[in-house]
Order: C-alpha cells, then sequence, then structure tokens
C-alpha cells in the first residue's frame, strides 16, 4: 500500500487553530508537524486543535511526535486538543495514556466550544 | 498477558485502519498469566502502564544510532532478529526475560537489573510491533515512566540504520536524582551496549551516535506519589526478604 506522506493546513478561528492533518503519522512526519505547528503558534492562540479526520495511519513514532506537541504546548500554556479521532485511535490514545492529558471531542464544534476566546 | 489487536476487516464490520493490528489492545493493568524461568514477577503483575506524560523528571527525548555498513540487511530483516535476539544484546546487569510468544503485541518483557549494585526488577509491554520497529512501555515502578522505540529504516546511501528512540522521564523524585547524577549515563551506556551488540551481530564495529533534547525541562511534582510504587526500593525489600521465602518453602515442602 501507497504511504500517505502527512499533510497539513493550519487554518486559524475565532476560538483558536486547527491542524487539518491528512495521511500518516509517523516519523516522516515530523517536520510537516513542526512546521505547521510553529505556523499555528504564530498567532498566539490559547488553544490548538488537531483534526485526525483525514489520518488513516499513526505508528508509536508518530505518537511520539504528538507528546512533542503537546510537551511544546504546555511550556507556553497552551491547550492541546483532539477531534476526529476514529475510536481505533481513542484507543490508542488510551493505551498510550496521551488522553490523560490531550481532550478529545468528537468534533470541531465540540472542540472549539470548549476552548476560550483567543 | 493480552493478545495483539484482531486482524483488519471482517465481513460486514467497518474497516480497521492498517496499523490496528500492530498496536496492543488497552488493559487497565498489567495481568501476568506466566512468568518466564529466572525472571521475578515483584513489580509487574497488577501495575498501570505509565507514558512520556505521567513520570515525575524533566522529558527528554534520546536518539541511538549505528549504521550497519557494508551489511547486506533490510530493515525488516534487522528488527525480526533484534525481536528474536532481544536478551541476548543486553548487557550482563540487564537481563530481559521474554514470554513465549517474545516480542509481539502486549507481551511483556521482564527485566532484572542492577543499577548501582542494587537490584530492579521490572518490566515493560510491548504495545507496538510492526515489521520495522517496536516500541515498549514502562509500567508503574519502573525507572522511566514512557516508551523506547527499537527500529530500523534505510538511509540516504541505501545503508540499513539500526535506531534506539527513548521519550522518557525519570518516573519518581529518587529516580530523577539518580538519573542527574549517574543514571542516565548508565542508561546512555546500556542503549549503546545494546546497538554495538546488534552491529556485532551483523560483524559490524560501527560508532554508534547519540542525538537528545529536553522537551520538557519541568518536573512535574504532582507525581510524587509515584515514590510509592518505586521498583527499586520494593525490590530491595524482596531480595531482603529472600532468606524468609526460602524457609517457608523449605517447611511446607516438609509438611507436605
Amino acid at each position: 500500500m501507497a504511504v500517505r506522506h502527512l499533510e497539513v493546513e493550519v487554518r486559524r478561528e475565532p476560538k483558536g487553530a486547527v491542524l487539518d492533518l491528512r495521511g500518516e503519522i509517523n516519523g516522516f512526519a515530523q517536520q510537516a508537524l513542526d512546521a505547521a505547528y510553529a505556523e499555528a503558534e504564530e498567532g498566539d492562540p490559547e488553544t490548538i486543535l488537531l483534526n485526525f479526520e483525514e489520518v488513516d495511519y499513526i505508528n508509536s513514532t508518530g505518537i511520539a511526535l504528538i507528546v512533542g506537541l503537546l510537551a511544546r504546548a504546555r511550556a507556553s500554556k497552551r491547550s492541546l486538543s483532539a477531534y476526529g479521532l476514529s475510536d481505533h485511535y481513542v484507543e490508542i490514545f488510551n493505551i498510550t495514556r496521551l488522553s490523560d492529558f490531550v481532550s478529545v471531542f468528537p468534533d470541531e464544534k465540540s472542540a472549539l466550544s470548549e476552548a476560550k476566546p483567543a | 498477558m493480552t493478545e495483539a489487536s484482531p486482524p483488519p476487516e471482517e465481513k460486514g464490520e467497518k474497516q480497521q485502519p492498517r496499523d490496528a493490528a500492530y498496536w496492543a489492545k488497552r488493559v487497565e493493568r498489567l495481568e501476568v498469566s506466566a512468568v518466564p524461568d529466572g525472571a521475578a514477577n515483584v513489580n509487574v503483575q497488577g501495575r498501570r502502564e505509565v507514558g512520556a506524560l505521567q513520570g515525575f523528571g524533566q522529558l527528554w527525548q534520546k536518539t541511538y544510532r549505528v549504521r550497519l555498513t557494508g551489511v547486506e540487511t533490510t530493515p525488516e530483516e534487522t528488527v525480526r532478529i533484534w525481536k528474536e535476539r532481544f536478551p541476548e544484546f543486553q548487557p550482563p546487569n540487564s537481563r530481559f526475560y521474554p514470554s513465549m510468544a517474545g516480542v509481539a503485541p502486549g507481551e511483556v518483557l521482564f527485566i532484572s537489573a542492577s543499577v548501582g549494585g542494587m537490584p530492579v526488577h521490572t518490566g515493560v509491554r510491548v504495545i507496538y510491533a510492526d515489521d520495522e520497529s517496536f516500541t515498549v512501555m514502562t509500567p508503574e515502578g519502573h525507572p522511566e515512566s514512557g516508551w523506547n522505540t527499537f527500529s530500523a529504516y534505510t538511509d540516504e546511501d541505501g545503508t540499513t540504520v539500526a535506531q534506539i528512540q527513548s521519550l522518557a522521564r525519570a518516573n519518581d523524585p529518587i529516580y530523577e536524582i539518580g538519573f542527574r547524577i549517574v543514571g542516565a549515563t548508565e542508561q546512555e551506556r546500556l542503549w549503546t551496549h545494546v546497538l554495538k551488540s546488534l552491529s556485532a551481530h551483523f560483524g559490524v564495529n560501527e560508532p554508534v551516535t547519540l542525538e537528545k533534547a529536553c522537551v520538557d525541562p519541568k518536573v512535574q511534582w504532582s507525581e510524587m506519589k509515584n515514590l510509592w510504587h518505586n521498583a527499586g526500593a520494593r525490590s530491595m525489600l524482596y531480595t531482603m526478604a529472600g532468606p524468609g521465602r526460602w524457609m517457608r518453602g523449605l517447611m511446607r515442602r516438609r509438611s507436605t
């Protein structure tokens, strides 16, 4: 099966920045994730949302990359949330205990409604 | 012990992502059904797993690499051998005891190590394993809270590179002090030894490189409570109680 390298688009919403993730989150995703996160931080949003609706593969290296984003968010006192995770990836967040620190929402509307205004 | 997630797609069921078969199932607490010969199930049964976010100390990412120069091996073959011979590649003061199923999603590997001359019995669980990598996660009480990923890949010039990446923090304040004084260096020696052993298996003697970055410099005071599970302290008590256990066993055998 062909590898779908990660593509990330950054959107700005009134209550935070959204990273629309598309493809696979593995070791090759680091550059794309880091660059997108840095772009999202430019507006100094209180909340950054990760949109997983179009993500179809996450391995353990990919989870480590998400932990790296979370550490950056916590260092700058930002909240990092996720939405659009399939049941399988919610389970992976539970296995790795990422869910202890990243709030997971079913959709963008509910995620943004919990976010504080920028 | 747990099983791997079921293979993707049974007829009529929603299709699972491609990675589903590689992840272990979630467990609330580690359950051990069989303890390998020589292993001590002192700090494994009933422990919760802890990741890079749950521990006490600074969060470090350390990446160790060795190039298998001049060897015709693929990343898949390298990782297959690594999984099969994982205990053999450890240094003498850090013994790993895999289950019969070996390195597979959901399996527990017991560890008996000697840290500064003190015994530490603990373990790790394989949370992810595919053809080119596997990841272990630590339980409560382990010196570290986090993951180690063992993998191989082909670099730009076609050489297979074996890599260990740890993303972890000390589990409690005692371990944090230990890591800052001497533990971090000991740990770096350990993983360097593992990569040296793996490369020696292929007849290669290349240097091991290490990149490290402090991902989160803060300690998490809310995790002070992890001291309760400290595997070093509990292993010491277990070792001190050894003669008592031996006596009780002897008396039991005589009475039957």
